[in-house]
């Protein structure tokens, strides 16, 4: 029961830190120890990279993609199911929701790609180094329009969002602070870039012009100088708000549901001494964010979280495509494949707004809960996935199973998922349908067809859809 | 930005770009191949994507500057007689016969040299006569077609309606063994060179499939500080540099296609490095031609001049450099009637060409 229990909470150290594990991978991380786990999690390049030029030889496009999808979201998706370093690629995911940036404005997927690979490169460093390369990320000042940011003319847009969106939160300044903010950032641009036409797209490069900048001096958060926007980012990671705006995002990405971004200046968080502790992990480490991972996931709080989390729809697409197994490889049908998270309603690379997405519960409504369920379905009924296969020859070694073991084995061995009474009697209600299940005989297949119908029935619960 | 690389004993003057950006029609949408034909006509296989479908081969009579003419398209995007999945490898036998491999389905298609469907053959599988992601394409002297089959890291032989001839190779880095290969071309004594593409080497074979020699070794562009990437993967751009990043010669990253003209001298598209590597018959290096294209080419000029934005945009950048530059070139082909090296370069949808010129002699240096 011990090494049960070391399993579920591999299972679920694995589904938050990355996107899921198969059952040899568990056990072998379970060999080898929770707290070496984290740390090999946190040191992405133990792993080898994703072999991209496999990708651009299938599937040149998603090099280059343009504006229209689905050829970013491929690019993407390879990266996500094929990551080996997958607590980079979870910050990275991380990251593009908090600095949301949507091809809904940039119509150009090349620049988000550029920018995921920002995130990936920095996303576990330093947060005011992140903060800085963001400012200067060309695909960011274009969506908040810091080009239009001009010393005779301030625009504030991307000052305001740094301060509300992206470090403090609202209420934690004034207007003039967004202001002045602003007035600070002002002359950060790009260059004119080569046009698309006639040979595809070229990339924007961060200029900065001093002949443009407000150089005239400012008041922000109670600080005076004339500042540029280096100096603006200082002051603000110092400021104590900055640290719990941002634990508090990296609880509700990897621990458990909070309410919405615009609720948190009125709703308290659900543990706020788990804040604590993450923000004084934060401000110790100089806004590393390797140690506050590290706090996070050898916490308490962390490891009693199991299924308190709904699972994002970029969450379940690539668990779901990792478990299964047999799409490694860009094939034809990758486009179509890329886009479920869209059809969840997480539009990858094109988020809603600068506020990135609604999560937790918002993430359901009966059109999309539909998606998920048909998504998952579809594969895990798959028999002939190698993933699929693999959790039939585990429970296939038995010879033949109860109705109540094959519930039970197909529970554990997609997840392990805990389910409630109800629903595990009406699981168990169905395989008492089918009886007994046996592989001799010659019923292999039909055997087989049990355990796919089995994992449809799970992925169908309303337990499945937590992580 | 010089427009002609000397080195020893060899110029190459840049010519002409061909193409444009286009999923149909005239232009090019990622070439994974192409081959020459009789009197500049050229044949590429587009992989296009999975927004624009534009799966297909096209018909291209090349000429000088600004006399491309685009002359059919056809294996489109789809799974029945005359159609591709992933077109790939094209070659042409001596009737005019354009053969056509699709990576994804196992096939060989074959069509007339205007672009009609014939015949095809192909059974996905490891046995003999089986094909898995099936690359480039070569004719033999007698007609027999080489198939490189890529996903079973071998080459297989059939005679032109399919019927399976012999084999050689398997996965592995040693000699004569193969890492997913990609390209092929035969050289005047029907000698076989293959782009090893992830052994990162160029292998010659005998007309038997015996090993003769390899040539390469894996070597990466890098990105020097400062400089501009033209994409995540490179090249990287810094005015004024033709080395920026680039590895010495002789290394590759992903070698995807091979040319070799009659003077016995090779020619590799470098894929990862965004380069043509130019060896001697020896597999010594020579020179690289990373892409000049300082002038646009016929098609791409007309896109411009229809679109006033663009063509404001392209006078208020800093450096038109990036966009000289080859990017993840695919294949390589040599034109002895013109003395032309024809690049397909991919990520850019154009051809480069550049001419091996033979007279050439110095300028006064006083000038």
């Amino acid at each position: 029961m011990a090494y049960q229990d070391d399993i579920a909470l591999m299972a679920h150290l694995m589904r938050r830190a990355g996107f899921g594990a198969g059952r040899e991978e568990l056990e072998a991380r379970v060999a080898k120890g929770y707290e070496a786990t984290v740390e090999e999690l946190l040191d992405p390049e133990t792993q080898p990279p994703v072999d991209a030029y496999t990708l651009l030889r299938y599937q040149p496009a998603s090099l280059l993609p343009g504006g229209q999808p689905p050829m970013g979201n491929v690019n993407w998706m390879y990266y996500l199911v094929n990551t080996k370093r997958p607590l980079e690629e979870k910050m990275a995911l991380f990251w593009h929701h908090v600095f949301a940036t949507g091809n809904s404005k940039v119509d150009n997927y090349d620049q988000l790609l550029q920018q995921i690979e920002l995130f990936r490169e920095n996303g576990m460093g330093n947060y005011r180094e992140l903060l800085v390369k963001v400012a200067k990320n060309p695909t960011m000042i274009f969506w908040l329009d810091n080009q239009q940011n001009h010393g005779t003319a301030v625009n504030e847009n991307w000052g305001r969002e740094l301060l509300e969106l992206f470090s403090l939160g609202a209420g934690n300044y004034t207007e003039k602070d967004v202001r002045e903010c602003s007035r600070a950032f002002t002359g950060w641009t790009f260059e004119t870039k080569i046009p698309r036409a006639p040979y595809g797209r070229f990339p924007w490069r961060f200029e900065y012009r001093p002949e443009d900048h407000d150089d005239g001096e400012k008041e922000f958060l109670g600080h005076k100088g004339r500042f540029n926007g280096e100096d603006i980012i200082d002051i603000v990671v110092q400021q104590p708000a900055c640290g719990k705006f941002i634990c508090r995002h990296l609880y509700n990405f990897f621990v458990a549901d909070e309410p919405q971004v615009p609720a948190w200046p009125i709703e308290a968080p659900q543990d706020q001494k788990a804040i604590d502790t993450l923000v004084g992990a934060f401000r110790d480490a100089k806004f590393d964010m390797k140690p506050v991972l590290r706090t996070l996931f050898n916490s308490d709080f962390f490891k009693n979280a199991r299924f308190k989390h709904m699972k994002s729809p970029a969450e379940v697409v690539a668990s779901t495509l990792r478990m299964v197994g047999g799409h490694e490889l860009p094939k034809p049908g990758y486009g179509e494949l890329s886009m479920q998270p869209t059809y969840m309603g997480q539009d990858l690379l094109n988020p809603p707004s600068v506020e990135g997405w609604h999560t937790g519960k918002e993430w359901i409504n009966s059109g999309s809960l539909m998606a998920r369920i048909n998504f998952v379905a579809e594969k895990v009924g798959d028999t002939s996935l190698p993933g699929v296969r693999a959790i039939i020859d585990r429970i296939k070694t038995k010879g033949s199973v109860s109705p109540e073991q094959l519930v039970d084995d197909c529970l554990d061995l997609i997840g392990p998922v805990e389910v409630g009474a109800d629903t595990k009697q009406e699981l168990t209600s169905q395989a008492k349908e089918w009886g007994q299940i046996s592989w001799g005989n010659g019923n292999a297949d039909v055997a087989d067809q049990r355990v796919g119908q089995m994992l449809q029935l799970i992925a169908a619960t309303r337990e499945y859809q937590f992580g | 930005m010089p427009l002609t690389t000397v080195a020893e004993g060899r110029v190459y003057d840049w010519s002409h770009a061909v193409g444009r950006n286009a999923a149909r029609g005239p232009g090019f949408n990622y070439v994974q191949s192409m081959c020459l034909a009789k009197d500049g006509i050229l044949f590429a296989t587009n992989r296009g994507n999975e927004n624009n479908f534009g799966m297909h081969v096209n018909k291209v009579r090349i000429g000088g500057p600004g006399e491309e003419e685009h002359l059919a398209d056809f294996c489109e995007y789809g799974e029945g007689d005359g159609k591709c999945i992933w077109p790939f490898g094209v070659a042409v036998d001596g009737n005019d016969h354009v053969y056509v491999s699709d990576d994804w389905q196992n096939t060989i298609s074959v069509f007339d040299s205007s672009g009609n469907f014939q015949r095809k053959w192909g059974k996905t599988g490891s046995g003999d006569g089986e094909l898995m992601h099936p690359a480039g394409l070569a004719v033999e002297k007698n007609g027999n077609i080489i198939v490189v089959d890529s996903g079973n890291n071998r080459l297989q032989v059939f005679t032109p309606d399919g019927r399976f001839v012999g084999k050689c190779g398997h996965g592995g880095s040693g000699d004569g063994e193969f890492n997913q290969p990609w390209g092929i071309t035969l050289d005047k004594e029907g000698n076989i060179y293959v782009a090893d593409w992830k052994n990162h080497r160029v292998q010659k074979l005998s007309p038997e499939g015996k090993f003769l020699m390899k040539f390469g070794q894996y070597g990466s562009v890098e990105e020097p500080e400062g400089s501009y990437p033209v994409t995540t993967f490179g090249p990287y751009v810094m005015s004024g540099s033709e080395t920026a990043g680039y590895p010495k010669p002789g290394m590759l990253n992903h070698p995807t296609d091979v040319a070799v003209d009659p003077d016995g001298d090779i020619y590799v598209t470098d894929w990862g490095n965004h380069r043509v590597c130019v060896f001697d018959s020896e597999g010594n290096p020579i020179c690289n031609l990373i892409g000049d294209a300082q002038v646009l080419s016929k098609w791409g000029q007309q896109t411009v001049d229809a679109n006033p934005d663009m063509a404001k945009a392209r006078r208020r950048v800093r450096s038109l450099e990036p966009q000289y530059r080859l990017c993840f070139p695919t294949s390589v082909e040599f034109d002895p009637a013109t003395d032309s090296v024809i690049v397909a370069d991919s990520q850019r949808n154009r051809l480069q060409i550049y001419k091996k010129v033979r007279d050439y002699s110095d300028f006064q240096a006083n000038l």
